[in-house]
This record gives C-alpha cells, sequence and structure tokens, in this order.
C-alpha cells in the first residue's frame, strides 16, 4: 500500500551510519536486505517464529521481520555481515564452521547472531543455558546437537582469547 | 584399503565460511534489473466450482504488469512433473481450471512492478466460487458418497470384494502364500495404522528467479534439489526446447524432497515470458504450508503372523496412502517386509486422491510412514510375547552385512539389556532401512599448473556431497582436500548430474568423480613414466607427486607434471569420467530412544536419543553425523508434534510456524550417533548414501517408548500430547491382537 509518506531515518548498521527516507511500514529485514544489501540476514517465516531474521539492535536480539524500520532509528543494528571483528572470523563463526553447526546454511545467520548475543553476556554458559538461548531459532537440518557444541565451542575460543590476551607481554 | 589420507575427516563444508558469514546467495537474495514480483491468487475453498474470475479492479492497481488466468494461458501449457524419486508422472493445469481441488491452490498469477502491487492486486481480483463437498482424510474418501477429487474417477474393487473410491494408483505383491503363513502361526496380530500429513519444512521457502533474453532463451535460478530436473520440467510443462533453458541452482535452504521443482519456477518463468521482464516469485510461509509438496499420509492395516518363539512367518498390509492430488507413492509400501526374513508377505496399496495438496518426496519417502506401522507392531508383539524387542530382531533379521552389527552397535551404546527408567519414562528401539538411488551423472577433473585439482560438476549440494566429491577426489590423487576446487555448474556450463535426493549423490556423482579423478591420474602417470623413463608400474602417487618406488628422489610434482603436459603435445590433463548407475547395497539405521511422558498434560519429552547408521564408508565424518542427527529429529518431530491439520470443510488450520511446530534446540537432548562402515559393492570406496535411512525409524521407535512407558501403543502419528493425555484418561490403552 503505497502512501507515499515517507520519514527520515538513521541507523547505523555494522558500525557504519545510514541516512534512509522509509515508509513507516517498511520492515526492518526488507530494509536491511532490499536497502542495504546486506542479504545474510533471512527471512523464513514472517511471523516471528523462526529466527533466520535475527539482528542485534543496540545488543538486543530482535526478529527483524517483526521490528518497523522506523521504531529502529537512531539505534545501533548488527547484522551477521558484521559480526566478524576486523577481517578476522569471530570464534562463533570459526566454530560454527568447524563443528559442523550448520548444514543448508539459511538459519545460520540468526544462529550466529543469537549465539553471539549469548556469548556477549555468558562466556561459559551451560549446555542447558544454550539450549534456551538457541530456543527461538528453527534448524531442520542438523537436529542442534552440533549446533549446542559449536557454541560451547565458541565460548571456549573466545574463553581462551580472553586469559591470552589479559596475560602480561613477554 | 587400508587407510585413508582424506577420507574420514572432519574438514568444514566447502560452503560453511560463506554461510557462516551471511555471504551465501540464496533465491530470495537475487535482484535484476527491472525485475518484477510475483503473488498469487490462491483459492480459499478446498473445493469448489469456479464460475467467474473478475480481474478488472486487480488491474488497475498502479504497478500491475500482467494477471495470468488458465484462461489466458495456452492449451499447450500444463504442470507436467517428473518426481524423479517415485518415477511418477503428474499432469494438471498451471492454474485451477474449471475447479479448485484444494486450500490454497493457485488460481490466478500476479506480476507487478513491486511486491506489495503484486499482492494489492492478487487480493483485488474477484473469483466466483460455488464451494462443493471436501474429503482430506483417505479413510473417508474410499467411501461411496465420498466427494470425487477428479471428476472422471472410477471406483475399484479392493480385496475384500468392496468398492474404493477416489483411487488414483494401485500396487499389488506377493511373495510365498500368507494365507498358508498366517494358519502356521500361533498368534496372529492385526492392527490400523493412521500417520498425517506432514510438510518437509525447509527454513527456506519456495523461490524462483526468471529471465527471457531477445532469442527467447530462458534462464531460471531457484531453490532446488535438482537444476537438470527444473530444466525438464520448464521444458515439457511449457513446451520450451530443452536447448532454449539454462536453469542455476542456487544456495538452498533446505528441501528434503520438496524442491524438485514445479511449485515456483514454472510460474516465474511465466511471469518472465508474458512480460519479457525478470521475475521473481518467493513463497511466503504460509503459502509454502498451503501449496508446495508435502508427505504422503497412510492408513495401514498390517497383518503378521508369528510362531511363539518370535519367528515370523507371514507379514499383509493393505494401504491407501493420502496422496492429495498428486501421486507417486505406492512403492514404498513393502518397506515393512525388507528388513526381515519372512516366508510369506503381501501388501495391496492404492494412491487415494483427496483435497489436499499434491504429495511429493519426502526423505526415504514413504518409509517412515510405512515403518511406524510395521515397527511398532513388532515391538507391540514383543511385549504381548514377553519378549525383549531386540530379541524379536536378533530372531528374524536378514543376515545381511551390517544389519547385526550396526543393531548390536546400539545394544551396546545404550546398555539395552541393563536399561532403566523411572515413572513414565519408556524406552523404545526400532529399524529403518534404505538403498540409495543410483543415477547417472558425469564429472570432469583437470590439473592445473600450481598442481592443484579443479571439479567440474553439476551437482546440488544440500547436505555436504559438494565436500564428499572433493574428498573422494583429493583421496584418489593422494592430494589434501584444499587442494582441490570443486566448479558447481548450471545446466549450460556442467555435465549431467542427478538431482539431490534418494541419497544419490555421493554414490553417483562419487562415483563419476572418482573415475574421472583415476583417468587424471592415469595421465599423470603415463606422462611421469615418460619424463622419468620408468614403467608405470614402477611410480607411487604420493604427497602432490609421482616417484619412482626404488628411487625417490627420481620423481615430478604435480605442479611440474600439469606445466610438462602444457609443453607438450597431449597439452592440458583433463580427466573425465562417467558413471551409468551400478546397484548399491541396502544400508540399516538403528534408533533407540528414552522419553519421559507427562501424564497430565500428555506431553513426551525425548531423554535420549541413540542412533546407528551404516554408511558403507565414512567420507566425512562430520557430515555423516549431521545427517543421521538431522534426520533422527525429523522423525522423532512427526511422531511427536507434526500434523498438517485440516477442518471440516478441508481448510488447513495450522499454515504457520506457531500452529505447525518443529522442535527446538531446548526441546531435544544431545543426539548419540554411531557410525558402522559396510562397504557397498559400487560406492565411491564403499560409500552408501545416507541421507534417507535417518528419517526410518524414529517414529516407530517413540512411539514404542510411549508405549513402554505408558501402555498406550500409538496407533497413530503424531502422539500428540491431546491423544495421549486422552487415551490415559479414558484409560483405553490400544495393544496388539
Amino acid at each position: 500500500m503505497a502512501t507515499g509518506t515517507k520519514v527520515e531515518i538513521v541507523l547505523t548498521v555494522n558500525g557504519r551510519q545510514y541516512e534512509l527516507a522509509v515508509e513507516p511500514r517498511e520492515r526492518l529485514l526488507d530494509v536491511l536486505r532490499y536497502r542495504l544489501g546486506l542479504t545474510g540476514t533471512k527471512e523464513g517465516c514472517s511471523t516471528g517464529d523462526c529466527g533466520a531474521c535475527t539482528v542485534l539492535l543496540d545488543g538486543e536480539p530482535v526478529t527483524s521481520c517483526l521490528v518497523l524500520a522506523v521504531s529502529a532509528n537512531g539505534r545501533a543494528i548488527t547484522t551477521v555481515e558484521g559480526i566478524a571483528e576486523g577481517g578476522n572470523l569471530h570464534p562463533v563463526q570459526q566454530a560454527y564452521a568447524l563443528e559442523g553447526g550448520l548444514q543448508c546454511g539459511i538459519c545460520t545467520p540468526g544462529f550466529i547472531v543469537m549465539s553471539k548475543a549469548l556469548l556477549d553476556r555468558d562466556l561459559d554458559p551451560s549446555p542447558r543455558k544454550v539450549r534456551y538461548w538457541l530456543s527461538g531459532n528453527l534448524c531442520r537440518c542438523t537436529g542442534y546437537h552440533k549446533i549446542v557444541q559449536s557454541v560451547l565451542t565458541a565460548a571456549r575460543m573466545v574463553r581462551e582469547r580472553a586469559s591470552q590476551t589479559s596475560q602480561p607481554a613477554g | 584399503m587400508g587407510s585413508f589420507k582424506v577420507l574420514g575427516s572432519r574438514v568444514p563444508r566447502t560452503d560453511a565460511y560463506d554461510k557462516v558469514t551471511g555471504r551465501a546467495l540464496y533465491t530470495a537474495d537475487l535482484v535484476l534489473p527491472g525485475m518484477i514480483y510475483g503473488a498469487f491468487v490462491r483459492s480459499p475453498y478446498a473445493h469448489a466450482r469456479i464460475k467467474k474470475i473478475d480481474v478488472s479492479e486487480a488491474m488497475k492497481v498502479p504497478g500491475v504488469v500482467t494477471i495470468i488466468t488458465q484462461e489466458n494461458l495456452s492449451r499447450d501449457y500444463a504442470l507436467v512433473i517428473e518426481e524423479e524419486v517415485h518415477a511418477a508422472q503428474q499432469v494438471r493445469g498451471l492454474l485451477a481450471g474449471e475447479k479448485v481441488r484444494y486450500h490454497g491452490e493457485k488460481v490466478a498469477l500476479v506480476g507487478a512492478e513491486t511486491l506489495e502491487a503484486a499482492k494489492e492486486a492478487a487480493a483485488l481480483v474477484k473469483v466466483d466460487y460455488e464451494p462443493l463437498p471436501a474429503v482430506t482424510d483417505p479413510r473417508e474418501a474410499v467411501k461411496e458418497g465420498a466427494p470425487l477429487v477428479w471428476d472422471d474417477s472410477q471406483p475399484v474393487t479392493a480385496p475384500d470384494g468392496s468398492l474404493l473410491y477416489n483411487v488414483v494408483a494401485e500396487d499389488h505383491r506377493s511373495e510365498g502364500d500368507v494365507d498358508q503363513g498366517f494358519a502356521e502361526s500361533d498368534l496372529v496380530y492385526e492392527n490400523e495404522y493412521y500417520v498425517h500429513r506432514v510438510h518437509q519444512t525447509y527454513i527456506e521457502p519456495q523461490a524462483a528467479v526468471a529471465a527471457v533474453d531477445e532469442r527467447g532463451r530462458v534462464t531460471v535460478w531457484s531453490s532446488t534439489q535438482g537444476h537438470f530436473v527444473v530444466r525438464s520440467n520448464v521444458a515439457r510443462s511449457l513446451g520450451i526446447p530443452l536447448s532454449r533453458i539454462r536453469s542455476i541452482g542456487m544456495t538452498v535452504g533446505g528441501g528434503f524432497g520438496a524442491k524438485f521443482g514445479g511449485v515456483v519456477d514454472l510460474y516465474a518463468v511465466l511471469l518472465a515470458l508474458f512480460t519479457k521482464r525478470p521475475a521473481k516469485i518467493v513463497y511466503t510461509r504460509e503459502e509454502d504450508l498451503l501449496d508446495a509438496r508435502p508427505a504422503p499420509g497412510l492408513y495401514i492395516r498390517i497383518k503378521t503372523g508369528v510362531k511363539k518363539d518370535g519367528t515370523i512367518l507371514a507379514r499383509s498390509a493393505f494401504a491407501l496412502w493420502n496422496v492429495g492430488v498428486g501421486g507417486g507413492a505406492l512403492w514404498a509400501t513393502g518397506a515393512f517386509t525388507r528388513l526381515y526374513n519372512i516366508p510369506h508377505t503381501k501388501w495391496d496399496a492404492y494412491e487415494i486422491a483427496t483435497n489436499t495438496p499434491p504429495m511429493g518426496a519426502y526423505r526415504a519417502p514413504g518409509y517412515p510412514q510405512v515403518l511406524f506401522a510395521g515397527e511398532t507392531q513388532l515391538n507391540q508383539i514383543a511385549a504381548d510375547l514377553g519378549m525383549d524387542p531386540v530379541e524379536l530382531r536378533r530372531k528374524n533379521l536378514k543376515a545381511e552385512p551390517g544389519f547385526f552389527e550396526t543393531l548390536e552397535k546400539v545394544v551396546e551404546k545404550v546398555g539395552w539389556f541393563q536399561r532403566e527408567k523411572g515413572e513414565w519414562e519408556g524406552w523404545g528401539i526400532a529399524l529403518g532401512h534404505w538403498r540409495n538411488a543410483s543415477s547417472p551423472a558425469g564429472c570432469i577433473v583437470s590439473l592445473d599448473e600450481d598442481g592443484t585439482a579443479k571439479v567440474y560438476t553439476g551437482l546440488m549440494d544440500l547436505t555436504g556431497t559438494e565436500t564428499a566429491v572433493a574428498e573422494i577426489v583429493a583421496e584418489t590423487l593422494q592430494i589434501p582436500y584444499e587442494d582441490v576446487t570443486i566448479v558447481r555448474g548450471d545446466t549450460d556450463s556442467a555435465p549431467f548430474s542427478p538431482p539431490s535426493g534418494g541419497s544419490t549423490v555421493t554414490f553417483s556423482v562419487g562415483n563419476a568423480a572418482w573415475r574421472a579423478a583415476q583417468d587424471l591420474r592415469q595421465q599423470m602417470i603415463q606422462l611421469a613414466a615418460g619424463q622419468l623413463n620408468a614403467l608405470p608400474d614402477e611410480l607411487v602417487v604420493a604427497d602432490r607427486k609421482i616417484a619412482v618406488k626404488n628411487d625417490p628422489e627420481r620423481s615430478l610434482s604435480f605442479a611440474e607434471i600439469a606445466q610438462t603436459a602444457l609443453r607438450s603435445p597431449s597439452g592440458p590433463l583433463i580427466g573425465k569420467g562417467s558413471f551409468g548407475g551400478d546397484p548399491s547395497d541396502t544400508n540399516i539405521f538403528v534408533q533407540a530412544v528414552k522419553v519421559k511422558v507427562d501424564p497430565e498434560t500428555g506431553k513426551t519429552r525425548l531423554l535420549r536419543c541413540v542412533q546407528a547408521l551404516d554408511v558403507g564408508r565414512v567420507i566425512n565424518r562430520t557430515q555423516c553425523e549431521g545427517q543421521a542427527e538431522g534426520g533422527a529429529l525429523q522423525s522423532a518431530s512427526w511422531a511427536l508434534m507434526e500434523e498438517m491439520q485440516y477442518d471440516e470443510q478441508g481448510r488447513m488450520i495450522n499454515p504457520n510456524l506457531a500452529d505447525y511446530r518443529i522442535p527446538t534446540a531446548f526441546d531435544v537432548p544431545d543426539m548419540e550417533t554411531i557410525l558402522t562402515e559396510f562397504p557397498s559393492r559400487h560406492g565411491p570406496y564403499g560409500a552408501k548414501g545416507i541421507g534417507e535411512p535417518p528419517i526410518t525409524a524414529a517414529l516407530a521407535a517413540v512411539a514404542s517408548a510411549i508405549g513402554d512407558a505408558t501402555g498406550y501403543w500409538a496407533l497413530e502419528a503424531p502422539v500428540t500430547p491431546e491423544r495421549l493425555a486422552l487415551a490415559l484418561a479414558t484409560r483405553q490403552p490400544v495393544r496388539a491382537r
């Protein structure tokens, strides 16, 4: 329903600022995918049930199919494209690849983002906590076992990295 | 074949890093210049006569480019789908004609500048319907007086002399004499089972993009399990010569049998043909649940005759497959007989049309349904005989390679004969099986100047098969996995490949790749022999070089061989491999589960999930385990929660992921997976296809575990909390006999 009414918004996506004029009805998911070309964020159900479109909004995981772009005005968004740090894969990404925490890959961006959100809050989650945190993301290929292993491995990698960098040099 | 350099590894999938970074391109990610968007007008009725379609208001919506109905389609167009897995052909109109036959059937197709305009216009297309009575349950559809799904359908006579209506196909097989077998049996059990239709529920909805060039050549990009199948389906359905179609397979977000084409690809091509503009169609989740290719349902009555010691003498079945408006399920009916030594077997199977969407393949098509009944009944019989279900299997299992050994692995892992359970807990075990499809495939392997290999293939990778093929080539050439580059081509650029279905790719394309790599290797050895003044059988291939066995100093690196070839009269080294299809061998899958039932709510929770799969040969351990674990959960989920539900009028009432639930990580335990290796005669390095078997057994294992926990033997799948709570509350455990 083209109303013609546009609203000026500013989004900070993966550290980069975008000034956009969007219609009030536009979803954050579509703005990311089709205006900014960030197609890593996927659409699986459009009703917030599958979690494939999960992004971080000011650090909080949200399903971007249920967020209007206007309501993200002035806020910071992290998509799967922004998870890697300084050109290096985030441990979560490395672990999913190494542990076989993905198959067809369509749910993977959502899982990567949600897993990072968990590790941002807890560097040593229990397997049960991992399963709880990931319960908003559906995967049909893996049976979840290797996904859980991936997150536990990633947590260990982050912990090891932290303990290495906290030691004095030399 | 002793030790392997590459096979059995856990190297990441070839596409793993593109998938964890969001780089992998799926069909819905494509945007082409000037592209239009398609939206469907769908039937709100399960069965109705179409009296009139009025598109005048819809055409006024700004941005609408075209609206296609069956009326303005060429009579040469038809939906012609060769179901590769089922070897069945379905022919229907592309859009509904005089009647709609299921809720969500395509009635018209709108093409517009934006998706919003297309959807708005689709909502404004006025269709006058005259609703008709509908039938969605095959048990009702066969009765006299049931609504006829196809007007010209004639009743057929069943073995008991009754008339069956809405039959679209039938199959009757027997071995031995079941009447004699039942007569010789000490006990005869007969049970009726019912399995609801389920949806494959890949997370990526169906999607396609199509474009037509100035000379009328069609390009179609799609989320498909087989781009060669898409090409032939587009050719057959729209009357376009094969050579005028280019089919490109994008990264696929899951298929499990539902993505062999015909759901959206043909329609994107239609829009492109009508408008001369690129066109994109992406299903919503609701559309996918209403109108894709879900699995068939099954009513099956199984009769089994046994001696008191558990020896099975005879088994027969009467089966009604709910195929919706499609077909192709019959062939799976005999799955309940194949693992066991049974002297007398017989089955009578019918495909029954109902007012539900056309059936498609779903991972080991038909086997989970049949084995739910067959294996659950064996466990009931064991309980009735006071015999352990494993003992019953040991007594009757065929002595084929790997059958007993794989069963015993699970027995050992679980500690089956020492197993413990608390209140409302139960154990279940069941066997499943598959024999992978064997399909024609071609492959080319070339050697680059740096000594690395390039593999040209037309496979579609859903399950990690690209990684498997790369590993097979690396092993054959004795180079590291990293030295192999896979060039996955489209139908213009790749040799013929079968679709990813029926567990065929690693076996068939793997064989073609193995042959191509062998061919290349022979050429390299010939060239090296000449250069090193040695006989070919004096040479060894290892560590990226070819050396003289007794004088290792005399050697040529792969890079030197490739460069020498470029300077020699023979030119670049290119190995070719073609595979026509040699038979594989059955692999067995063994599933054990432990569950806990909440008697108040009827909710069943999985506590343990232990499975063993004979893979023939482990190509990539991580991917093999991944197949076993994913399939086991799909099957367990079918046992407990998945069901396409229809109301009295035949409308689907749960076409969304909030109401059609699939499990989350929080619903399931860790997976305990064992791989066994009993090589297939003709598989590459002995590999068997492994995608299908993991879904075949958990339906029965979970249902049997519930039986063990509650005394309620499930006759209907899924065993939802409602069904189980009702059975427990009314104290009507259903037992065999």
